[in-house]
């Protein structure tokens, strides 16, 4: 239907909308609005004392549109526009040199529509603070902020830990079309900026209300029902599940026979501003696979049933919402200090001997995308000259004779300045057996100083920043993966690609771990397949419908195949389970665990307390019965399972989530009242009009209807009579 | 802003019917019975168009086809309500404490006309005005922001031409003047006609041929109920010595 539709359109408008919806009759709202579709908005989260993150008001805040192409354009923005308030329409490309200025002074600015260009991509992006957590950093392992040190995230805007006074929406590459409808409709209304006011603009409404506000103690005061009142919850704590499996069972273990564990961690989850988008690529992902590819591989190298034969054991751990004040290490190593963690045969601090953590590695794959070496660092918080330092040297020696095989080097870093990461829990929360060396820790990362990653926890912290190229190359039924040496032998994959490079970094670190435990170096021939690092990081980065997550779903889930986008990582609320730690468990238990024979029943009813066993898909997806020590516990806080916590001393994450409804963003022409006016002034002349004249007629009617036609007369005579 | 646009449009479009709703109908229960049985009457034909339009789902889509019926129905259930008027009218008058109604025969087709037209304009205008509260204009898709003025200012033409085209056909119908009912319907199809143009955006195209079309019906209804020109400019001057004889 036209664009005027008036009168008998809208009287069929009118009847089709309410009746039959028989078929699309366009609403006048279709042809004054058009929504932005695919835009992830900023929300809010909580913390023990501030609320951080953006809300805009119950029915959306609305701005004039301004694109933002240059600085000077953000300039006259903020000092020089006359129609405000304004919606900033900002290319990531321009968001660093932009955001302080529109954060600044924030009157003139309604909002932020953030969008990413394919033609101009920003060459660093991050909304994580310069030190990331540091207000949950073991402040003697920590100066990030004092002044001379190292500043790990530098381009870091802190968005994502401060309170923005307005809406921020993102849109991703694939969303383009709606940045140039957007530009289309400015180019028509706004360009004259020197004469706005009183003209037609161009607008945007962002739409995307916080119920929770002020900080996490007054919102889950608000959240908890008393017997008064029944209330609505409007805030949710950040939490989800931490991922562990040990190479030997260890629930069977006794004091006597209780085995020391080296514990190899790394985390889960990223962090991005906006809602639905973590992709974590270099953050988490690249640590989190080769964390996984090395348990598969060491379980590869040590069959679960020599057990008798090593006194040592593996606890091979992940941990989740890390982003955020550390929550899944907070808990384990609080879990730890109070013997409660594993669940099942709990350990003591001092049965760690050594914690072995994989950091942010992905950042200087692009780096050194043209070379087959990756330099590494080891650091480790210990001065050079500790009785501690030569242990350290002693492994990182074990290990630099497997790394250089591996075109791999791992240069130490003995500093009190460590890198975002567990080692800062375990230092907070288990002091005595950190502080004293007995538990020994080294994080391995990719960065010597500043990060590597320039998009760390961000929503561009993609595959492409990593330069992963993904290969295709199918896996039999058997699960077998082609070696890493036949494929480049072949020339499938080339030494220098993050395939490869992560493979060899597994390699390096099973076989030390091998020399570890076993006290002698690997002769095998056993190695992590690049094959295997391909699909992992496939699955994690590009889509979750992936051969090897669909063989690591559960038998009995649904058929249809998940979307097909890569999963975000952010850890979510704890009230929800996020898939990724549950992906990354199943992944742990399919290529470490048994394969048993028989069917779903056997499997349900098999009872080894050792143990615990999955019906999963398996590689030919008939099902298979998974053996595997691989199991999951809680990552929330242990702020809110303390009952007499005081949320706001700072010891724990008290990071909560804010529940919203609706979250939607449309561009629209806002009238300049011109029409406005004029229908007032002619409403009231008209309708004066109308009146006088009506009583003019009436008053004089005898006067003036001389002619009238006489009623019918006749029934009425005989009816008053 | 756009809170005023909603205001001033209502207002535009329904102050004068209201106006005139006020001074010579509120003060009569008959006549407001008759209004509110006119205003359904036109639903009646609204809905039976309907049907016709939905039933004939071939030609749904183009928007002529509906018009034509909708006119048809209209003019039909007009006829209607002349029939019912002329039957109920001296029992009307019974039940009523004011004898002086219709002492002008045309009093009824007025207020009739005026319940027919302001639900006619309600159905054209709701729509419109729902979605005039904003905060968004006509503008993003082509059109410009004098849309809903425009949707108003013809709202209210369709009004009062409603109203006088009643009187037009109830007079052509007493005195058998055909020529009359057919200036009623002919008119009738040219104004809907031409509001067809809106989908063009020509308003100017619309709006002033229609109001032309108006002033011709008000001076054609202005005859039918008896006016005399001459009385009119009495009016003004004074009141003559002759009627007071």
């Amino acid at each position: 239907m036209g664009t005027k539709n008036f009168l008998y359109s809208v009287y069929l408008c009118f009847f089709i909308t309410i009746s039959f919806k028989v078929i699309r009759c366009e609403r006048l709202r279709e042809q004054i609005y058009s929504s932005i579709e695919g835009g992830a908005a900023c929300f809010r989260r909580l913390n023990g004392t501030h609320q951080a993150g953006c809300s805009s008001s119950l029915n959306g805040e609305v701005g004039v549109v301004q694109m933002v192409y240059n600085i000077s354009d953000a300039q006259w923005l903020v000092h020089n526009s006359t129609a405000g308030p304004y919606m900033a329409v900002v290319s990531t490309a321009l968001y660093y040199d932009v955001i302080e200025l529109l954060l600044q002074e924030p009157a003139n600015i309604a909002g932020i529509l953030l969008y990413d260009n394919a033609t101009m991509s920003p060459e660093f992006f991050s909304q994580e603070s310069k030190c990331p957590n540091e207000y949950s950093s073991d402040p003697h392992l920590s100066q990030c902020v004092k002044p001379g040190g190292i500043v790990w995230n530098e381009k870091g805007t802190g968005l994502l830990r401060r309170d923005i006074p307005y809406p921020i929406f993102f849109l991703p590459k694939t969303r383009i079309d709606d940045v140039s409808k957007i530009e289309d409709c400015y180019n028509r209304y706004n360009l004259d900026r020197d004469n706005q006011k009183g003209r037609p603009l161009c607008s945007l409404q962002l739409n995307s209300f916080m119920y929770a506000a002020v900080n996490s103690v007054v919102c889950m005061r608000r959240s908890a029902s008393s017997v008064f009142l029944s209330s609505n919850k409007v805030c949710d704590p950040l939490g989800d599940y931490n991922v562990y499996y040990s190479l030997f069972p260890r629930a069977k273990e006794t004091e006597a026979t209780k085995k020391p564990v080296t514990l190899v961690t790394a985390r889960i989850d990223s962090a991005s501003l906006f809602d639905g988008i973590a992709p974590g690529a270099a953050s988490s992902v690249v640590g989190m696979v080769a964390h996984i590819v090395t348990a598969a591989t060491l379980s590869k190298m040590i069959p679960v049933t020599d057990s008798k034969l090593y006194d040592q054991n593996v606890l091979w751990t992940l941990f989740n919402g890390e982003a955020f004040d550390y929550i899944g290490s907070q808990r384990i190593a609080y879990d730890l200090s109070r013997g409660a963690w594993p669940p099942v045969a709990p350990l003591s601090p001092s049965d760690i001997r050594l914690h072995v953590e994989l950091g942010q590695l992905g950042g200087s794959l692009s780096l050194f995308k043209s070379s087959a070496s990756w330099p590494l660092y080891a650091f480790a918080p210990y001065s050079s000259t500790n009785a501690t330092a030569s242990k350290i040297l002693e492994f990182l020696g074990e290990m630099s004779t497997y790394s250089s095989l591996n075109n791999i080097t791992v240069s130490p870093k003995f500093t009190s300045n460590i890198p975002p990461s567990s080692l800062h829990s375990f230092r907070r929360i288990l002091r005595n057996v950190t502080d004293s060396g007995s538990l020994l820790e080294i994080l391995l990362v990719d960065h010597e100083e500043n990060f590597s990653n320039l998009y760390y926890e961000s929503a561009l912290d993609d595959y492409e920043h990593i330069g992963y190229v993904y290969h295709n190359i199918s896996i039999s039924n058997e699960g077998v993966f082609i070696s890493t040496d036949e494929l480049l032998a072949n020339g499938t994959m080339k030494e220098t690609e993050a395939q490869v490079k992560i493979a060899n970094l597994a390699t390096t670190l099973a076989h030390t771990l091998y020399q570890q435990i076993a006290g002698k170096p690997y002769t095998g021939t056993v190695k992590a397949s690049a094959h295997l690092v391909d699909e992992m990081l496939y699955c994690f980065l590009r889509s979750q419908a992936c051969r090897l997550l669909l063989a690591a779903d559960y038998a009995s889930s649904p058929d249809e195949p998940p979307a097909e986008r890569p999963l975000p990582l952010y850890v979510g609320v704890a009230a929800w389970a996020s898939p990724p730690a549950v992906y990354a468990g199943h992944l742990l238990a399919l290529l470490t665990g048994g394969h048993l024979r028989g069917n779903k029943s056997d499997c349900d009813n098999r009872a080894d307390t050792g143990f615990s066993y999955y019906w999963l898909r398996g590689w030919n997806h008939s099902g298979v019965c998974i053996e595997t020590t691989m199991n999951f516990s809680q990552a929330v806080s242990p702020a809110f399972i303390k009952s007499d916590y005081d949320l706001t001393s700072g010891e724990f994450s008290t990071w909560t989530e804010s529940v919203w409804q609706a979250i939607w963003a449309r561009v629209f022409v806002r009238a300049s009242g011109a029409g406005a006016r004029l229908a007032a002034v002619a409403g009231v002349l008209a309708t004066a009009a109308a009146a006088v004249v009506t009583f003019w007629l009436q008053r004089d009617a005898a006067l003036v209807f001389v002619d009238a036609p006489p009623s019918v007369a006749g029934i009425i005579r005989t009816v008053n009579c | 802003m756009t809170l005023a646009e909603f205001f001033s449009c209502s207002l535009l479009a329904f102050g004068p019917p209201f106006a005139m709703f006020a001074l010579t109908i509120a003060n009569d229960p008959v006549r407001i019975i008759i209004m509110i049985a006119a205003a359904f009457g036109w639903l009646v034909s609204f809905l039976l168009s309907s049907l016709i339009w939905f039933a004939v789902s071939p030609l749904r889509s183009y928007l002529a086809f509906g018009m034509v019926f909708a006119i048809i129905m209209q003019e039909a259930c007009r006829y209607g309500m002349y029939l019912l008027l002329r039957k109920t009218e001296a029992g009307l008058k019974e039940i009523s404490e004011n004898h002086e109604i219709c002492s002008n025969k045309l009093e009824m087709a007025y207020v009739s006309g005026l319940g027919f037209g302001i639900m006619s304009g309600a159905f054209a205008l709701v729509n419109v005005l729902a979605d005039s509260v904003g905060p968004g204009s006509v503008g993003l898709k082509g059109g410009t922001e004098y849309f809903f003025v425009t949707s108003a200012a013809m709202t209210l033409c369709m009004i009062l031409l409603n109203t006088f085209w009643s009187v037009i056909f109830f007079n052509g119908m007493d005195t058998k003047n055909y020529p009359k009912i057919m200036w009623v319907i002919g008119s009738h199809f040219f104004v809907s006609g031409l509001s067809l143009l809106n989908k063009k955006e020509l308003y100017v195209v619309t709006i002033l041929p229609s109001y032309i079309i108006l002033i011709v019906t008000v001076v054609i209804a202005f005859k039918c109920a008896g006016g005399s020109s001459k009385g009119l400019i009495q009016s003004f001057t004074g009141r003559p010595l002759v009627v007071e004889n």
